[in-house]
């Protein structure tokens, strides 16, 4: 139990933001505040779910985490030193990623074997006949075929892709995987084949797996504790079956109540959320769901501190007074 | 209720390079009128390719079937001899075309002799032009009927809404052009004079707007402009120019025909057996050695001006032989071209011209009906200011426009969000409540079935292996496929970090498809059900299975 308390990332106050340029020159005009103040803890071995609808800022927080990108503003620790003092070599050897598109993320001109082994090659780790048979393990691993290293990436389903892309991520023996919507594209069938292996990894090896996804029954299955994010901002963090069971914000229950039920007999006529999320852009000030449902104690909000409070063990809620009950 | 749609026995290939694929085989579905009806399967079912057929944009052939739509069969068979026919009939037009030319060059030799022999290639080609005509007829009244019933009696929505719509126009004019295709734009108010005089002053408001908005790029743009100004004023454009393009165009004339004969070389290695290839390989053989011949054996003697001193019919017969030549092979392209860039501005104007604020108002009330907020200002949005969900209702909107019988969903909520899902979703049904319009919702999200549809068809490896009323599907799934999808399915009331009871394998290569249960096939089974087609049966109300016994066999496969 107390390797499971050990907290392996935490991140403070963590902000991005990408400034509107009009020309080559020019000074931003504007900022998109992809990322907007955000706290979070990931212990050693959890899968941490993150959870919101497009725009939201899920994948900006990801590549935060992996520092693919500058931080604007705040900090993030990994195991106690801070990731933007750590070395290249040594941050993408303990961090990997998997990313939503696994034909995108792939050179095709590369067979399997180059696209496993370049993180190998690169950190000096295999070389040659070592290297084949090092790939070959890989890819058992994730439930391939060792003669399927010859092949490159045009000759698999997405769901192989998606092994062959877990296995370049596997290939350095990471503690820590961001899995970026790894299903998002997959059909049911073959979702339910990856998320498996994805389980079975993860407990075998021990991983933290940060899984960003849109649909919220996957994120469930797969997750310890999960983190709600709207504009820029976390609303809502607890474990997985609580944030379920008894969610506090109100955009929570939207998305919870938004899955359709695999069951015609439970289909009732349920409220529909209706808007987009506003543009990052201006982000209305308050609470920026009771702006988009027009709640009428918005304007209560607009003054307050808006950080998350603990309001149960474990269950981090940002109280406001339109869209919380506490 | 009636049939709205009936597809009967439907089996359709697509022929590849490997020879035919079978990609439906014997499909059986029907939608009744004012029903939601999905079909679901994995990637490789052929729900796609069933629904292309049907509306008639699929570019494979159909063997076998038929579809009907409210009475009207959408099926045209051409018989195969006619189909051998026509074909034979293109062969011999191209080589016609290539004798005509040919023998247009032969005139200049032999004038006589050449005109006779341009006169028969001529009427033999446009012997072969009118019989393909003639053989042709029943097909391009078939396609004629189908442009009218595609968009306005059966519409389709695709799937990633961004790719659907085209990016260079308005919302406004996308929506106008479906009802403009089928006579259902109300008339206009405004005078056509009023009109033309704002398609004139349009471009002029464009320009003003973008200076407007940014005023130092504005500024750029006129600074850019005044220098080709200043320059052409001062005399120095051709210097300028020649400077600029005469390495250029050696460097494009030596690496043009070096990149041809390398296209070529390909192309005739796997050619030996396709005429067209073959006739494609003469006619370049033939006019590169024509027009080498030119270069090297007239054009010095041009410039050595004997050819010019002697005769100037020599010269007169060089610029004839030129243009005949070149144009077919190389100006020609550019002619076109140029006619293409030239022509953009009429057309324009021209799309302009046909706006007005009657259309604009019809086209509002459209996007009002699919609750698209502030329609006012959306119609007058380029597809890439909206969201996701925004254009997929402008789809919707463009689709529901002339008021369908039959709406076909391609999978249109796969690319959105779970809340903008269930906006969709809504809509649908209460466009399916409101109007009575039948819609055909293809997905693989089980979700989504349950919570719209009414009957359910569940498609594998090109076949329907379960058609049943949604409530009955659920309760009752009978083929081991139904129940794997179902079981597959991560729910909030499963367990949590449980093993998913995934089903095995993926769908087969469409060329490797087994005669008998192809599900067997992916199940590794082996046996005389791998042999032999299934039954298809109604074994309750309502309820078809496709009989393979060890599919239906509860304890074969159990997912758990």
């Amino acid at each position: 139990m107390s390797d499971q308390e050990e907290i392996l990332i935490e991140a403070k106050n963590l902000k991005k933001y990408f400034p509107i340029k009009s020309g080559m020159f020019s000074s931003a005009k504007a900022h998109v505040r992809a990322v907007d103040g955000v706290d979070f803890t990931i212990k050693r071995g959890e899968v941490f779910g993150v959870v919101g609808e497009s725009g939201c800022g899920k994948t900006t927080l990801g590549r935060l985490i992996l520092r693919l990108i500058p931080i604007t503003e705040g900090t993030i620790h990994y195991s106690g030193s801070n990731i933007q003092n750590m070395k290249n070599t040594e941050l993408r050897r303990k961090m990997q990623i998997v990313f939503q598109d696994p034909g995108g993320s792939m050179n095709p001109r590369m067979s399997v074997r180059s696209i496993i082994g370049e993180p190998l090659i690169v950190n000096g780790l295999a070389d040659g006949a070592e290297l084949t048979k090092k790939v070959g393990e890989l890819l058992e691993i994730v439930g391939l075929k060792s003669n399927h290293m010859t092949r490159f990436p045009h000759e698999f389903s997405g769901g192989q892709k998606q092994r062959i892309a877990l296995a370049r991520a596997l290939s350095l023996d990471p503690e820590f995987i961001l899995l970026d919507e790894p299903t998002s594209a997959l059909d049911v069938s073959v979702q339910a084949q990856v998320l498996n292996l994805l389980q079975a990894i993860q407990k075998e090896r021990s991983l933290t797996f940060v899984f960003i996804a849109h649909d919220l029954a996957v994120v469930r299955h797969i997750s310890d504790r999960v983190a709600v994010m709207y504009l820029g901002k976390i609303v809502e963090m607890a474990d997985a079956d609580e944030i379920y069971n008894n969610p506090k914000h109100a955009y929570t229950k939207a998305l919870i109540s938004a899955i359709p039920k695999p069951d015609p007999s439970s289909v009732v006529d349920r409220e529909v959320l209706s808007g987009d999320v506003p543009s990052p852009v201006n982000p209305p000030p308050g609470c920026a769901f009771g702006h988009r449902v027009n709640h009428p104690k918005y304007p209560d909000s607009i003054d307050l501190d808006l950080s998350l409070v603990e309001v149960e063990p474990n269950h981090w809620v940002q109280p406001c007074p339109c869209c919380t009950e506490i | 209720m009636s049939k709205l749609l009936d597809i009967q026995g439907l089996r359709v290939h697509f022929d590849t390079l490997d020879g035919p694929v079978e990609a439906l085989h014997s499909v059986s579905l029907s939608v009744n009128e004012g029903e939601i009806m999905g079909v679901v399967g994995e990637s490789g079912c052929g729900k796609s390719v069933t629904s292309l057929v049907t509306i008639g944009l699929a570019t494979c052939d159909v063997d076998d079937g038929s579809i009907t739509f409210d009475g009207d069969e959408l099926i045209q068979k051409t018989p195969q001899e006619t189909e051998k026919i026509l074909s034979i009939l293109k062969y011999f037009s191209s080589f016609f075309t290539l004798g005509l030319i040919l023998s247009l060059f032969w005139t200049f030799l032999e004038p006589i002799q050449g005109l006779q022999i341009s006169a028969v290639m001529l009427s033999a080609f446009s012997i072969c032009f009118v019989s393909r005509r003639i053989l042709d007829a029943p097909r391009s009244r078939h396609e004629k009927f189908m442009r009218s019933i595609r968009g306005n009696k059966i519409s389709m929505i695709f799937q990633e809404p961004m790719t659907a719509l085209n990016p260079l126009y308005t919302v406004e004019k996308q929506v106008a052009e479906v009802l403009r295709q089928h006579d259902k734009l109300d008339a206009a108010e405004s005078s056509m004079g009023l009109r033309i005089g704002q398609a004139l002053v349009y471009p002029a408001t464009l320009l003003s707007n973008f200076v407007r908005s940014d005023m130092r790029a504005g500024l750029q743009l006129i600074g850019a402009f005044m220098f080709i100004f200043i320059v052409h004023q001062s005399g120095n454009t051709d210097t300028i120019l020649d400077i600029l393009t005469l390495p250029i165009s050696l460097l494009i004339d030596v690496f043009g025909v070096l990149f041809l004969i390398l296209d070529l070389i390909p192309s005739i290695a796997s050619s030996s057996k396709n005429i067209t290839y073959l006739i494609y390989v003469v006619e370049i053989i033939v006019a590169y050695s024509v027009i080498s011949f030119i270069e090297w054996e007239f054009l010095p003697a041009v410039f050595r001006g004997d050819i010019l001193s002697k005769t100037p019919k020599s010269l007169v017969w060089y610029l004839v032989i030129l243009i005949l030549l070149w144009i077919p092979f190389g100006v020609l392209m550019t002619i076109i071209g140029s006619i293409a860039i030239l022509a953009i501005p009429p057309i324009q104007i021209s799309g302009f011209l046909r706006l007005d604020p009657a259309h604009t108002r019809q086209v509002v009330e459209i996007l009002n009906e699919v609750k698209i907020p502030n329609p006012e200002s959306v119609v007058k949005m380029y597809p890439h200011e909206l969201s996701g969900g925004m254009r997929q209702r402008v789809m919707i909107a463009m689709m529901m426009a002339c008021e369908p019988k039959l709406l076909i969903a391609d999978e249109p909520t796969t690319a959105l969000d779970v809340t903008i899902q269930a906006q969709i979703l809504k809509l649908m049904k209460d466009l399916r409540d409101r109007e009575g319009t039948a819609i055909m919702m293809i997905t693989h999200d089980l979700g989504v079935i349950a919570e719209t549809c009414d009957t359910v068809t569940v498609m594998y490896a090109g076949r329907v292996v379960e058609t049943a009323s949604v409530t009955e599907l659920f309760a009752n799934p009978k083929h081991a496929y139904t129940r794997g999808l179902i079981a597959c399915t991560p729910s909030l009331s499963s367990e949590r970090k449980s093993i998913l009871p995934a089903i095995p394998g993926q769908v087969a290569n469409p060329s490797d498809f087994v005669e008998g249960c192809r599900f067997c096939q992916r199940m590794e089974r082996t046996g005389e059900t791998l042999l032999k087609i299934p039954d298809y049966k109604e074994i309750s109300p309502g309820h078809w299975v496709e009989m393979c016994p060890i599919c239906l066999d509860e304890n074969e496969d159990r997912w758990e």
